[in-house]
């Protein structure tokens, strides 16, 4: 297990680096969510993925009945550049190791 | 003394306080009020340094704020809506980083 810790995550971006070509789920502000397959990265979060899935949810307050509607809207981009300002949230899909 | 007039686990500076918090479950609150929690620890690397865990364990922490945790959950107004095996949180989004009542990584 000593050699591990050469690709051992020494620092959160580790983390990511340990992604790459993963799939990938990312939060956004805004109320956005990505899953796509990791391709690149950087230390401002800048991301490209590939084969994505964007989620925007917005929540509307029905004015009688003060019910709100979550909505979700969905789209598929074959490839994405995302500006790392934007990320809150990087996981990777569940690791079996 | 009594043990709350004493350091806090050798808490002295911000630096001190995230090394001390290995090991240990922790509340991250971020700017838009969602909170998650979690069990980070620390790996050495510029800064913030300290032992490295061979293990599976992931978790750590930079100068950024960027933080790793393992086992994380989501709370949005106190209700948990999601659990993540392992996290990266951006550090810009952070508010506090704070530790919860759980099981001590180290001893006195």
């Amino acid at each position: 297990m000593g050699s591990e810790e050469e690709n051992a995550v020494k620092e959160p971006l580790d983390l990511i680096r340990l992604s790459l070509d993963e799939r990938i789920y990312v939060k956004l502000r805004h109320d956005r969510e990505l899953r796509g397959r990791l391709h690149a990265y950087d230390q401002h979060l800048n991301m490209i993925l590939g084969d994505v899935e964007e989620i925007v949810t917005t929540v509307e307050i029905d004015d009688e009945t003060y019910e709100e509607i979550v909505r979700t809207t969905r789209r598929t981009v074959p490839f994405l550049f995302v500006r790392g300002d934007g990320v809150i949230l990087v996981s990777p899909p569940l690791r079996t190791a | 003394m009594s043990g709350t007039g004493e350091k806090l686990s050798g808490t002295k500076t911000p630096a001190d306080f995230l090394k001390s918090i290995r090991g240990r479950p922790v509340v991250v609150k971020l700017n838009s009020g969602v909170d998650y929690r979690g069990v980070t620890l620390c790996f050495g690397v510029s800064s913030w340094l300290c032992a490295c865990y061979p293990s599976s364990i992931l978790a750590c922490l930079d100068g950024y704020m960027n933080i790793a945790m393992e086992q994380t959950e989501e709370y949005v107004n106190g209700q948990l809506k999601n659990k993540y095996g392992d996290a990266f949180i951006r550090g810009n989004n952070v508010l506090y980083i704070s530790t919860s009542k759980g099981t001590l990584a180290e001893g006195a």
